[in-house]
């Protein structure tokens, strides 16, 4: 192998052909009519009973008197119930703990077991029959579901922007310059920020009486009125954060500084194209260390207001960083995918096999914090064992949810883990290319995980309605993204790492 | 890897030493496209691309680490499960036990693996290395641990070039220094007398420049 030192870098520019502008125009328009047959045939079929997925939540639940017995216990009226002791809570008779358990025997000190009794079967139906005792404000109807839909691609999308932006200003604050080369990618793909900030924002507004049951229950009679029968003190604790102004002032405010900063960032890189020097590599430094300040607690919050919040009751301290985790490692897929296409369109073959390297190393990285930080979540709430934390899972694990978990946790660690781990992988286009499907498609599933069961619950189904709306925001975000990478270079050409990237090398 | 002993006991180099390591880079490439097979050579700091140069191939020692961790995995699952569920059942927190409280296992299959892989690096790095206790290094030139890069050139070994042609190319590849017929010493003999007889002995080779 060579070590030639390159010592000047050939300006390119991606060509956004009309051929090509085809593709996702294409991909928008099936994926609009697909959505729409979808949510017709949501609309017909909503009211039939579908008989097999309540079997199944039924044998789940008996299964989980089994293997997790204090789980299926845990409930959200432990909390709820001292407040509306007399709410009509539709009682399912009790299958107390069943003979097929020997190695369990009874834990003297449960302190739930009076509740479990009320309550057992509710985990997997927690917020549609919490609702029910709020007066039938929360009714799950079709629209439900196509709001869900649209809220979990909109964010989806939108975070693939947003893990962009983050990596452009991790690169400027922590000096690095192997990926220099591969900047404009992330540019072009942090350019979806304004049309995903847009559009998840309109979502929001438009769909949050359908979507989140706070904003009901606090535009009801019972917000504020500890004597009213649907009083929930937990809702109201959260009141300052949970509140319509956090809606039209905090969201926007939030998403409009990270623009300006994203803005500020690429024309900082575009002038440097014409000008060369230090001036503005230093100010989009600074730039880049005020965004990640910014940030770390906006971020933060947002995940909490617009995901965290579709469990109202629930809370975890691990929730934005998960966040954040699917965020990066699905955007950095996004970027290797974009790579991978250029690449096989003949672009940027100046970009070794070095730098390509070291993104899958990033994926790699990432798979395994996001395991990582999955775990951490999972594992505290498991072994502590508080009803009003197990409800979550509870939804997610012990319902129809289930295979889907496991699917989710495969997709994204399991898989990509032992995939990733070899060399030969993070430099085989094929093979990296597979990797970042299937993580995009499980963190699709995780997204899916996090939004559906606390909103559609247990009428949530994949069909045509979440296959169209996927294929439809893909198109607006593959359009956006290679119609922002033909408006510039396909290198930064005055960037000072430029030629530290063309020459990485690790040496391994 | 090259197999080969570090132990140079009775053998002839030619060696060739450089103060830069670009030089010693360039004469290494040069050497190679000549066809002279290149013994090793010795550096105080790792060079970039010089692994490359010496044709040097990949090391499977990543593969010894896979299987170290999962040996790891199942040591931790075995003991975990042996202790949790099979030999001392425990209820921890109204928790059944048997193979659904595989979330507590995780951590410690998570920590035996690394322990495993980080031992079953060191212990296969050593041995591969041939780096056991007690070994004392063999060297060409003291200061090819200081400040000085060497190239040696296996005597005994057949090449396409003469032994002259050699060292011409390694004068003009800009070495400070080559001598045609060294031997290595060992840093066992401690006293300085022993030391001084070795370098005497190699003074006495063949000097030019």
């Amino acid at each position: 192998m060579g070590h030639h030192t390159i010592t000047e870098v050939r300006q390119e520019k991606f060509d956004f052909s009309t051929r090509i502008k085809l593709i996702p125009i294409l991909l928008f328009v099936v994926g609009a009519i697909l959505a729409g047959v979808g949510a017709m045939q949501a609309k017909e079929s909503w009211d039939s009973p579908r008989e097999e997925v309540t079997n199944a939540v039924n044998d789940h639940n008996a299964e989980a008197t089994n293997s997790e017995a204090p789980d299926a216990h845990a409930d959200h009226h432990l909390a709820l119930a001292e407040a509306n002791s007399d709410s009509s809570v539709p009682s399912t008779p009790e299958v107390p703990s069943t003979p097929e358990e020997p190695s369990v025997p009874e834990v003297p000190s449960v302190p739930d077991e009076n509740h479990a009794k009320v309550a057992h079967e509710e985990g997997a139906h927690a917020s549609v029959e919490h609702a029910e005792a709020h007066g039938n404000h929360h009714e799950v109807t079709y629209m439900t579901r196509v709001w869900a839909n649209l809220l979990l691609n909109s964010y989806y999308f939108w975070l693939f922007a947003v893990s962009a932006l983050f990596f452009i200003a991790v690169n400027y604050v922590a000096n690095a310059g192997w990926a220099v080369m591969l900047k404009r990618i992330m540019e072009a793909q942090s350019s979806y920020l304004l049309v995903g900030s847009i559009l998840l924002f309109t979502i929001i507004f438009l769909g949050k009486d359908t979507l989140y049951h706070w904003v009901q229950y606090f535009d009801g009679s019972a917000a504020g009125n500890p004597n009213d029968a649907g009083y929930d003190a937990i809702l109201e604790s959260k009141h300052w954060l949970l509140n319509n102004s956090s809606i039209f002032f905090f969201v926007p405010f939030v998403l409009i500084v990270w623009y300006l900063i994203r803005t500020k960032l690429r024309r900082n890189s575009l002038a440097e194209d014409e000008t060369p020097g230090l001036d503005m590599f230093k100010n989009s430094t600074r730039w880049s260390a005020a965004f990640i300040f910014f940030f770390a607690f906006s971020f933060s919050a947002l995940s909490w207001l617009i995901i965290m919040s579709l469990d109202a009751h629930w809370y975890s301290t691990m929730f934005s960083i998960y966040n954040f985790a699917i965020s990066f490692v699905s955007g950095l897929s996004v970027m290797m995918l974009i790579l991978q296409y250029l690449k096989s369109k003949g672009y940027m073959e100046m970009v070794s096999d070095e730098v390509v390297h070291d993104l899958g190393k990033f994926m790699f990285a990432f798979c395994v914090f996001w395991g990582y930080i999955f775990l951490s979540q999972w594992l505290l709430i498991w072994y502590t064992n508080l009803p009003e934390e197990t409800v979550y899972f509870q939804a997610r694990l012990n319902s129809h949810f289930k295979p889907l978990f496991f699917i989710n946790l495969f997709m994204c660690f399991l898989i990509p883990f032992l995939t990733l781990m070899m060399r030969g992988a993070k430099r085989s286009p094929k093979v990296l290319l597979a990797a970042g499907l299937t993580i995009l498609v499980g963190h699709w599933v995780d997204m899916y995980l996090l939004i559906m069961p606390g909103t559609v619950g247990d009428k949530a189904d994949f069909g045509l309605l979440e296959i169209g709306t996927t294929m439809a925001f893909a198109g607006i975000f593959i359009y956006t993204v290679l119609h922002s990478l033909s408006k510039a270079n396909l290198y930064p050409l005055n960037h000072p790492y430029l030629l530290e990237s063309a020459n990485h090398d690790v040496g391994v | 890897m090259v197999d080969k002993s570090i132990l140079l006991d009775n053998k002839k180099f030619t060696v060739g030493t450089f103060t830069d390591s670009d030089k010693l880079l360039h004469a290494v490439e040069t050497l190679r496209k000549k066809g002279v097979k290149i013994f090793d050579c010795y550096t105080p700091f790792p060079v970039h691309h010089l692994d490359h140069a010496l044709g040097y191939t990949r090391t499977n020692l990543t593969i010894g680490a896979f299987l170290c961790g999962m040996l790891g995995s199942l040591s931790g699952f075995t003991l975990a499960y042996s202790m949790n569920v099979v030999d001392w059942p425990m209820i921890i927190g109204g928790k059944p036990q048997d193979i659904n409280v595989f979330t507590s296992f995780i951590p410690v299959i998570f920590e035996l693996t690394i322990l495993f892989t980080a031992f079953g690096m060191v212990i296969m790095f050593f041995a591969r290395n041939r780096m056991m206790h007690g070994i004392k290094e063999d060297l060409l030139d003291r200061r090819q641990t200081d400040d000085h890069l060497l190239i040696a050139i296996d005597n005994s070994e057949a090449q396409s070039l003469s032994n002259d042609e050699i060292q011409t190319i390694l004068v003009n590849e800009g070495a400070v220094k080559v001598k045609g017929n060294v031997e290595a010493f060992n840093t066992s003999l401690t006293t300085e007398e022993d030391l001084e007889i070795v370098i005497g002995n190699n003074e006495g080779a063949a000097v030019i420049n």
